[in-house]
Order: structure tokens, then sequence, then C-alpha cells
């Protein structure tokens, strides 16, 4: 009892005593968890390049670029570079086949039981030095035909240029201001595209009407299944007539802005290609050029072959390490609000059944029961079949199928407090029963909710995984670390990047949700307070 | 003060109150097989302003009681009549309004606090649940509460500077004072206290007895106080009701008991009860009771002390005593004073 | 037994400046600090004190038997018979712990394995501290099962523990902590957990079989009844210091510290009439983490002077084996140099 009436909280011996509540408490003690300590930081860095992907300077992870295929990961060679090699490598093992490049009969039966393994990059590698050894010896001679073909090579790597439309804009003549071309009305536009194109406005009316009307009715194919072509017909023209001129216009725009946008694309690309302009521009750039006497562009350009893949390509030729960075949102994304749904499902329906007991803890616990006893795995892939194969209908089939768990633990955690006696107390105060659930039980359950949360997000990450293995996951052209995997399985002896680097990430995320998961216990857990 | 309570209006009145808990086996449909006659029709009255006190052992239905009496339990049997209400029948807006009378104390000062909240949410909670029912008379705004707790912890002996902590930081005597604030917040009637100083260590337990006695003074509350320490009850209470195997055995006025013990099981109880003075304590003959308390599962056909009573006799064995008034204001349930 | 009794000790125990620190995150506990006592063969010993005054852990200090880590024995002597407790090995202890030395622990309910019948808790327990068959073992358990009132020990020796109540529990603890021909018996809080009658029951039985096999007992509790009808010694310790040691009567009649007087006017008894308000220590006992150089009862003392706010006062001997530690009985130059 303090007697004395002091604005400070102090003990009768006049120390100052520090306030500290259970989680304080519990902070402390997982400051002290090096391993715990080290994967918040993980999971912090994993969270933060996810969410900032779209800023990073990073390739788009959708982009196909198709000479880069299977490019292997290299910190300091460029993609032209990496093409050359692979090129002249081929062509050293073509030689090498038709006996013009040869080598010693040891030599020989080394790469002849590299062949019989399938391990052909280590053919293709020690071709590489051996020929171009010899080249440099003058003992192996390019055929004419090769000679042409790494010339026609070597000039594609030189000129190539990837360009991006940003911006285009129409200069008025009269006024001589610059108007943005998405600002134009529809009729403007229109006129603008003739322009371009050098044609009457008649034909592109007519090109875009058709075209419209086209996507229109794909749409409603996609919706509804099973009609004749009349009717698709007669509902894209209802659709159509139904839409407000206001909608109508914008899906013009969208399609003349599309075809501008392309046109504008291939005459700047026309004019980068002229030899007066390769010899003058440095790349790469990011600048404004005049595509005609009323039209200009802003234009980032560069080298298409002066790229750089720190961890490779795939086989469509698309960076791996965006890929990643991008599967990574897809994941931890699946990971977070499949936790947090089955969570808030099965708090829901485990306190419930645990506070109230009786007939609706029978109840629920039965249809929990049932559901244990169905296939986890079957039930998933039921409900991706009927609602349809995507990232939210995966959320979904997820979240209704995990909640089985965590219903139980809550469910024992709330019938152990509810006979305690600050229960007992509420109630002889009249405290509803949502105020003792939500209020009081709840929140003294909420450290084994919080551990159990934390390691039920690899769980999570793992059966998406394992679905998109399965290429019942997320679909292409979106990635998540399973459906990596799972397309890097195909060519695991001779591109084992693709497997390795998506492999390694998910691994060392795991790992650290895990360890923090373990931390967060033993935080939690009064039984290793250390103290008296 | 005998005659003074036969006067008044009794503020609490329990009649024949039964709390049996079912013993079902069976795997879809229950079968009740049993029961744990935990209070087993016990009748007592509570006059205002005094404190009657429960004595008995563990498991002798006492803690049971009162959680009868405040309807934590759904009473299997009988009446509690308070300010002329019943409690048992009672609309749920009818025990609402009484309960805001009723007031718990608890015997165990680490779990009767919700470990997550802080006292000042602690002591207002009720306060909170009846403003949010518009229940409180008067209203009270957010600053009236706030002036309530600092007024209520203060009460109690609390530094209002250790408002926003944690219970887990304070004293079992300090968090017990916390539990008495909350009790006090509603301004009940009567305080049905549950052991409220078993758990607490000797100079605690003095300290704690002396504020509810002033507490009681000062607000003119009536408890209903349960122990199993003698020397608390006879301390605190008016007057003593002796409990075994859920029912009353003997009921008295607190001094009268100690003094004229009448039935044979108070007489083994007040006879084991160790006094501090090594003095008296070895010259003291002690009743040692043999054998242990029966299972609180079967059921009586004679008395129910009749396997451990010393002074037993042939017609215990199947006739049940009643509770009689044997001098003014003492009762006792034993053949031997029919 | 062992030939190690054909020598005689004047005191069977000898604690010298004991201290048992514990490392915490919030600091050091310091739960014994520096006590020292002595206990004679047949010598009833109690120790007082409130929670957390760090009677237990003088106890399984004794028994070697701290949590380390956090807690570390950190000064100090244990003499058992000579022998400095602290200094032997793990195997020589386990010698002495069960065989020399047992213990009871408060809680009969978990102490005992559930999942093994009793009789082969028991053989178990003689076995590995006595060179003798499992049937004489048998035989041996069944006398101590006798011998500490179970009736029927012959067959419920069988029986698993739940089948047994808390009081044939403590028992049955009670007969495996002196199946070993045990030298010292440390009973922790043995009735703590036990209904008045039962706690009679084995106190009489701890009594009578400690005087009938000469063994030394060590009884912790905060009971002070308890220490008055048992012990014939008694130590009271506050704050992990002992700061009164006397006699039982002698304690009684004149306790020195006021800590001691406080808690044994603090204490309603039935004996006495009730006159008014009970003696109250006010105040709270002391966290023990980080003390300040100080008497630590001096906040609830009454007749607290300037010097116990600074200085921890010196051991007094009152004559008679009679030691307080408080200013109140030096001289004024003690006070001055102090």
């Amino acid at each position: 009892m303090k007697r004395e009436q002091k604005a400070k909280a102090t003990n009768e011996f006049n120390q100052v005593v520090m306030g500290n509540s259970l989680s304080k408490d519990a902070w402390r003690r997982l400051r002290k968890n090096k391993m715990a300590v080290i994967s918040v930081v993980i999971v912090a860095i994993y969270m933060l390049l996810a969410i900032t992907a779209p800023i990073l300077p990073i390739y788009s992870y959708d982009e196909i670029v198709n000479e880069h295929q299977n490019l292997l990961p290299s910190l300091t060679k460029t993609s032209g570079e990496l093409m050359w090699d692979k090129k002249l490598s081929d062509l050293y093992t073509q030689a090498w086949r038709q006996n013009r490049l040869t080598v010693t009969d040891a030599e020989n039966e080394i790469l002849e039981a590299w062949v019989l393994k399938g391990q052909a990059t280590k053919v293709w590698d020690y071709l590489l030095e051996e020929g171009n050894r010899q080249l440099a010896e003058g003992s192996f001679e390019w055929s004419a035909a090769e000679k042409r073909t790494l010339d026609n090579l070597e000039k594609k790597i030189a000129s190539d240029i990837q360009i991006t439309i940003q911006k285009v804009w129409q200069t008025n003549q009269e006024t001589g201001k610059k108007i943005n071309i998405s600002k134009m009305a529809v009729k403007d536009l229109v006129q603008l595209y003739a322009d371009l194109l050098g044609v009457p406005t008649e034909p592109i009316v007519t090109q875009y009407t058709y075209e419209i009307t086209e996507s229109v009715s794909k749409e409603i194919q996609a919706e509804v299944t099973d009609l004749s072509k009349e009717e698709y017909a007669l509902m894209a023209e209802q659709r159509l007539s139904d839409m407000s001129g206001k909608d109508y216009d914008k899906l013009i725009k969208a399609n003349i802005i599309a075809k501008i946008n392309s046109t504008v694309k291939d005459m700047a690309l026309y004019e980068l290609k002229s030899d007066a302009s390769q010899a003058s521009t440095t790349y790469p750039f990011d600048k404004e050029m005049s595509i005609t006497d009323t039209v200009s562009a802003s234009i980032k350009a560069a080298k298409m072959h002066d790229r750089r893949y720190y961890l490779g390509t795939d086989r469509l030729g698309r960076d791996l390490m965006s890929r990643i960075i991008y599967g990574s949102q897809v994941s931890i994304a699946i990971g977070l609000i499949g936790t947090f749904t089955s969570v808030l499902i099965g708090v829901i329906l485990g306190s419930l059944a645990g506070y109230i007991g009786g007939k609706v803890d029978y109840f629920i616990m039965r249809v929990v029961d049932i559901m244990y006893g169905l296939p986890y795995m079957l039930l998933v892939i039921i409900a991706m079949a009927i609602f349809g194969r995507n990232i939210l209908n995966l959320f979904f089939a997820l979240a209704i199928i995990s909640w089985l768990t965590i219903s139980r633990m809550v469910r024992g955690q709330i019938m152990s407090l509810k006979n305690q006696e600050f229960i007992e107390a509420a109630r002889s105060m009249g405290a509803s029963t949502g105020r003792i659930i939500f209020k009081h039980l709840v929140p003294n359950s909420l450290s084994v909710i919080i551990v159990f949360s934390t390691l039920r997000i690899p769980s999570f990450i793992m059966t998406e995984s394992f679905l998109s293995f399965l290429g019942l996951g997320v679909q292409a052209p979106f990635a998540s670390w399973g459906s990596l995997v799972g397309d890097a399985v195909g060519g695991m002896t001779l591109y084992p990047w693709r497997l390795f680097f998506p492999a390694i990430v998910m691994t060392i995320f795991l790992f650290a949700m895990n360890f923090l998961g373990d931390g967060l216990r033993d935080a939690f857990d009064p039984q290793s307070k250390n103290q008296l | 003060m005998a005659e003074a309570t036969t006067t008044r209006q009794p503020l609490l009145t329990v009649t024949d109150l039964k709390q049996h808990f079912p013993i079902e086996s069976g795997f879809i449909l229950k079968r009740q097989i049993g029961a744990v006659r935990a209070v087993d029709g016990i009748s007592f009255s509570v006059y205002p302003g005094e404190t009657l006190g429960i004595v008995g052992e563990s498991g002798c239905g006492k803690s049971t009681t009162i959680r009868s009496i405040a309807q934590l339990y759904k009473p299997t049997a009988g009446k509690v009549m308070f300010n002329g209400l019943d409690l048992v029948n009672a609309s749920k807006d009818e025990l609402l309004k009484a309960r805001k009378d009723i007031q718990l104390i608890f015997q165990d000062p680490y779990a009767s606090l919700n470990p997550r909240m802080t006292v000042r949410q602690i002591i207002s909670e009720p306060l909170t649940i009846y403003s949010n029912r518009k229940m409180l008379q008067p209203e009270m705004t957010k600053e009236e509460i706030e002036t309530r707790i600092e007024e209520l912890m203060e009460r109690v002996g609390l530094n209002k500077a250790f408002k926003n902590r944690y219970p887990h930081e304070f004293s079992g005597g300090q968090r017990q004072r916390i539990g008495i604030a909350r009790a006090l917040a509603l301004n009940p009637k009567i305080i049905l206290a549950d052991e409220p100083v078993s758990a607490l260590d000797v100079s605690i337990q003095s300290q704690i007895l002396n504020l509810l006695n002033d507490l009681q003074k000062d607000l003119g509350l009536t408890y209903l106080f349960i122990a199993h320490d003698l020397a608390v009850i006879e301390y605190i209470s008016t007057r003593v009701a002796v409990m075994y195997l859920g029912i009353i055995v003997e009921l008295s006025e607190s001094r009268d008991l100690y003094h004229n013990p009448l039935h044979p099981y108070t007489k083994a109880l007040l006879s084991a009860a160790p006094i501090p003075d090594p003095a008296i304590e070895r010259k003291r003959k002690r009743i040692i009771l043999t054998g242990d308390v029966p299972s609180p599962i079967k059921e009586h056909k004679g008395c129910y002390f009749y396997e451990r009573c010393p002074m037993r006799m042939e017609h215990c064995a199947t006739n049940i005593p009643p509770l009689h008034q044997v001098s003014e204001g003492h009762e006792v349930a034993c053949w031997l004073y029919e | 037994m062992s030939k190690k009794t054909t020598k005689q000790f004047d005191n069977m125990l000898e604690v010298r400046d004991l201290k048992t620190h514990f490392l915490t995150d919030a600091g050091i506990v310091k739960a014994v600090d520096g006590i020292s006592f002595d206990l004679k063969q047949g010598e009833t010993l109690g120790i007082v004190g409130e929670s957390g005054c760090g009677k237990s852990v003088t106890n399984l200090s004794i028994m070697r038997l701290i949590p380390s880590p956090p807690g570390k024995i950190v000064g100090g002597e244990i003499f058992f018979e000579g022998q400095d407790i602290l200094k032997l090995s793990e195997s020589e202890l386990r010698h002495i712990r069960g065989n020399m030395i047992s213990m009871i622990f408060q809680d009969p309910m978990t102490s005992l394995n559930p999942f093994l019948k009793i009789s082969t808790q028991m053989i178990e327990t003689i076995c590995i501290h006595q060179d003798i068959s499992k049937k004489a073992a048998l035989e041996k358990s069944i006398d101590m099962l006798n011998l500490v009132g179970i009736p029927d020990a012959k067959s419920r020796i069988h029986n698993y523990p739940h089948q047994f109540s808390g009081g044939m529990r403590q028992r049955v603890m009670i007969a495996m902590a002196l199946s070993c021909e045990a030298k010292i018996l440390i009973a922790d809080e043995p009735t703590t957990a036990l209904d008045v009658t039962i706690q009679a029951q084995i106190l009489e039985l701890i009594q009578k079989l400690s005087r009938q096999l000469n063994t030394s007992v060590i009884i912790i509790t905060h009971d002070l009844g308890v220490v008055a009808g048992m012990c014939d010694n008694v130590c009271v310790m506050y704050a992990g210091k002992i700061v009164e040691k006397a006699k039982t009567e002698d304690l009684y009649a004149h306790p020195a510290h006021p800590y001691t007087f406080g808690l044994i006017q603090s204490v309603p008894r039935l004996d006495k009439a009730k006159n008014g308000r009970l003696f109250s220590i006010e105040g709270q006992p002391p966290n023990v983490i980080d003390l300040p150089p100080c008497c630590p009862f001096h906040p609830r003392c009454e007749k607290a002077m300037d010097v116990c706010r600074t200085q921890y006062p010196p051991t007094k001997n009152l004559g008679e084996h009679h030691e307080v530690s408080c200013w109140l009985y030096t001289d004024d130059q003690e006070r001055s140099n102090g």
C-alpha cells in the first residue's frame, strides 16, 4: 500500500518503480534471442522488397525477350556477352561433332561420358574454352557460314535497341502549345492517327468499331458459355448500346492510343536505327524526340543486349531476379492474408465454441471434425476447380479450410480460461458474452494466437508453393516461389540456377519465419521468464 | 444484537438452495448417472449491516453457495430472495439491476484480475458496463468515471500514480485491494467475499480485514464472508454458519459459537485450529477426526457427518437431523440436541 | 543404518552465512542473504516468514536443489554432520538427499508420480538408498504406511496416487520421506494445502514420528499457530535475512523485533475477545531486487529511526539463544558508528 500521495510511482524505499506490461516484457525477451532478431531483420527485408517492387530499378517481371532465354546468372557480363558465349559454344560443339574441332582421345572420352550422363553444360563450357584456345592458336577456323552467323549476331547485339514510349504529345501548329494525347478528344485522336498513317479517317473508324465489338463479345464468352454465335452477337450489341457515350469513348480512346503508341514506337525505332543516329546517340537515354512535325514523344531507350541478369533468366527470357521479387509479393501475401483470414474465422468460431459450450460447441466441433476428415489438398483443388484458378480464389480456398486447427486451439485456451476468477468477476458484473470473449478471453489467448499465426505463415506459403508446383496455383504471367520452382524443374540439369535461386530465397524466408515463431513462443512463455 | 436482527427485514434470504452438478456419460445422448451435491439444501438470511460468515473445509460447498447466490451458476432448486426479488427466476433485466447491488471479492488475487488490463480498466469495468447499458444512476461522464476510479483507489489505500499499471506489477495484498475497489465501484449493498484473505500473508491479511471492517462501517455494507480459517471468521462475522458436505450444521452468533460449540464437527474444527501461543497450544487436547471428508456424490440417508462423528448414535445413520433452534440465535443440526 | 551414526554430532546441521542469489532480467534477487542457524538432533526448528522472504529457498539450498541458472549459492557453508554439503560432488550428494535429509513438499498432489503405483515409488526410493531386496523393501514400505496411519496398508500400497485423498497423499509422502530413516526431515509448508482437521492429523503425525525416530525436523510455514504447537526453536525471516531467532516460548512471550511482534499481534485469535481493530503492519513486503542498504523493514516499522534507513542492523544476543537484528537493541555508540 502506498499511503503517501506522490505523483511519482515510487516504492517505500523511494526507488522509482518502472512500469512494465506483459507485451513489453515479451519484446525485451525477444530482443535477447539472436536468431529471432536476425529473423525479424530478414523478414523485414523481404517485406520491404516485396512492397517496393514496382519502384525498384529492376526489369519488368513479365517482359519476354526471346533472345535472352536461359541466360546464366552473371554479375559481370552483359546479356550480349552471354549470348555471344552461348552461340560460340554452340558452334564449337557442332564443330566438334563434325570433327572439325579436334581434341585428344582422352578428352574425347571425357566429353562422351558427359554427353552420356546428360551433363551438357560441362561439354559446352569445356568446348568453349578449348575452341577459343584453338581459334587463337590458329588450329581451328570458322567456316564461311559460321562466320556470317557470328557477324550477324555481333551486329544484332550492337544494334538492337529496346524503347518504351512514355508520353506522346501533339503540338498545335498555330499556338505552339503541346497537348498530351491522352487528354485529347476522340475525334482529334482519330484524326491524329489517320495523319500519322496517311490514310483517311473512315477505315480507322471501321477498324476500331470492329475491334471493340470483338473484345466485348470475347468478354461475354468468358462470362457465359454454351451460346450460339448469333446470341453472342446479339448480347454484344445489347451491351454496346447499353453503354453510355462516355464509356464508349473511353474504349475508343484506349484503342487508338495503343495504336498511336505502337506506330510512334515503330517510327522512333526506324529513326534510331538509321546509320546517322546510330553513330551519334549514346545509350541508354531518356529524352524527348520529335517523330513528325507535329508529334513528339518522351522515349526511354536502351541497348537490348546491355541488360544484365544477376540471377539469370528463365525459359522465356524473363529476368529471374525480378520474377523472384514479384513472386515474393504473391507468396508473402498469400501467407499473410491466408493466415489472417483463417485466424479470424478460427478465433471467432473457437472462442464461441469454447465459451458458450453445450450445443454450440458440439456443433462447431463436429463440423471441424468432419472437415478434418476430408482430404485437405483435395478440397483446395476442388475449390480451385469450381471457382476458377486465380489468386483470390486461392486465398479463399486456403482460408476456408485452414481455420480448423486454430479454432481447436483457441477453444482449448478459452475453456481453460473461462473458469478463471476474473471471468467470474466479469460475469458477476453483468458483462455480456461478447465483452467477455473479446475483452477478456481473446486478449489473454493473444500470445498463443500470435505464435501460432507466425508458425502458420510458412505452412501457407508451402501449400501455395505446392499447388503452384502442381500448376494449380498462380497463373502466368504472375509468379510465386512455388511456380518458379515448378517451372524450373523441367530444365533442372541444364539450367540449375532457375531452380536454385527461388528455392534458396523461399528456404531462407521459411527458416526466418520459423525461428521468429519459436522466438515469439519463448518470449511469451512465462516458463522461460527467468524470474522468481 | 440478536433481538435487533429478528425485527429487521433480511436483505438476502436463501431458502433450501440446492446446487447439483450432473455427472453425465454417454456419447451423443447424454445420460445423467449421478450428481455432485455441492450444495444440498441450505437456508439462511442476511440482515443489512451485518456480516454472515460461512466456515467449512474445502469441498464443503461454501464457494458454490456464493456463486449460486450471485447466479453464476443456475441453482438446481431453492430460492434466493434479494430485496424482494427472487434472483433464481428473475428476468435478465431484473437480474442486471440486482447485480449492481451484489458484488463479489475473490480468493485468488492473482487469478481474479485480468492480466491484460490496467488497474484503471479493471476498476472502471463495472462502471463502463453499466454506463454502456445506460443503467448507471446518475449517468457518469468519462471524467466523472476517472475521478471515481481515483477516489476508489485512495479509499482502498492504493497510490493513484499506479493507475495505468498492470496487476502483475503489484503484490498480493495490493491486488486484493484492486479487487475490493472494483467491487465497490457500483456502490453495492452486499458484498459476497469468497475467502478474500486466505491467499494472503499474515501481515497483509490483517490489513485487508481492517479495510473490510472500515468499509462496512463507512459505507454501511453487508457482507457474506467465506473462509476456512475459524479465527478470521470469528473476528469479522456477526453470525457464523458452519458448513459440512453442502449443508449447514450449525448457525450462531460468532461469540457464542466459540464459547459454546454444539455440533461435534464444530467442536472438532475449533479444537483443530492452531492458536499462535505455545503456552496454550501445548496444553490443548485436540479432537482428532478420523478419516477424510466423504465424496459429495454420495446421497445421504442419515446425518452427513455420521462416518466421522465421534459421538454417533444408531439413530443418526438413518435420519437426517434438521437445523433447529437450541437457544436464541443458535441453531444446530444434530440429534444430540433434539 | 550407515556407519556414520556411531559418531555423534552436537549439531546435525549447521548453516553459516548462506547466500543464495538469483540472476534475473530485472536484477539480482538476493533470495537468501547471509543466514545462519543450527539444528540439533531430535530438535524441531520452525522457519516463519511471509511469501518471498526466502524460507523455501533456504531449504532448497540445503538440499542443493536450487535451479541453476538463474539461482546460485554464492556464499556460506552448510555442515551436515561436520561435512560441508556445498563442497560435495553430485554423487555424494545423492547419498545425502533422501537418505540423510528428506523433504516433504507443500502440494501432495504434484509430488507423487501419477502414473506409478505407491508401492513402485516407495520401493524405488528405498532401493536407491539402501542395499536390500525388493521384497524387503516392500515389507518396509508397508510398515511405514502403517506407521503413518494408513488403514489397510497392505492392499492400499498397490493403489495409484489419485486413489488417495489429499491428507492420505501427504501421509504417503511422509512415509516415503521417513522410509530411509532420514536424520533430518524438511517439511515445506506441509499442511498449507490441507484442511484444518487434516492439518491437525498431519502435524500430530510428524511430531509423533520425530519423537519416535529421533529425527530432526525443519518446518517451513507462514502459520504462526503451526509453529507454536510444533517447534522448539523458531527463526523469523524477512527479505532474505533472519531477523529473530529464539526458543518458541520465548519468542511468543517476548518478541523482540518489531516485525515478529507485529506478526504475532496481527493474527486474529479465537481465544481472545475481539477488541476493535486488528493490529496490522502497514505496507507491503519488499521486492528483494535491488534493496538499498538499510533495514528492509523500516518502511513498515513504527519504531524506525534514522539509522534504520541507512544501515542494516547488527545481530544482538539477548541471552538464552535469543538473537535479534534490530537497531532498537544496540547502544548509541554502535548506532553512531554504524
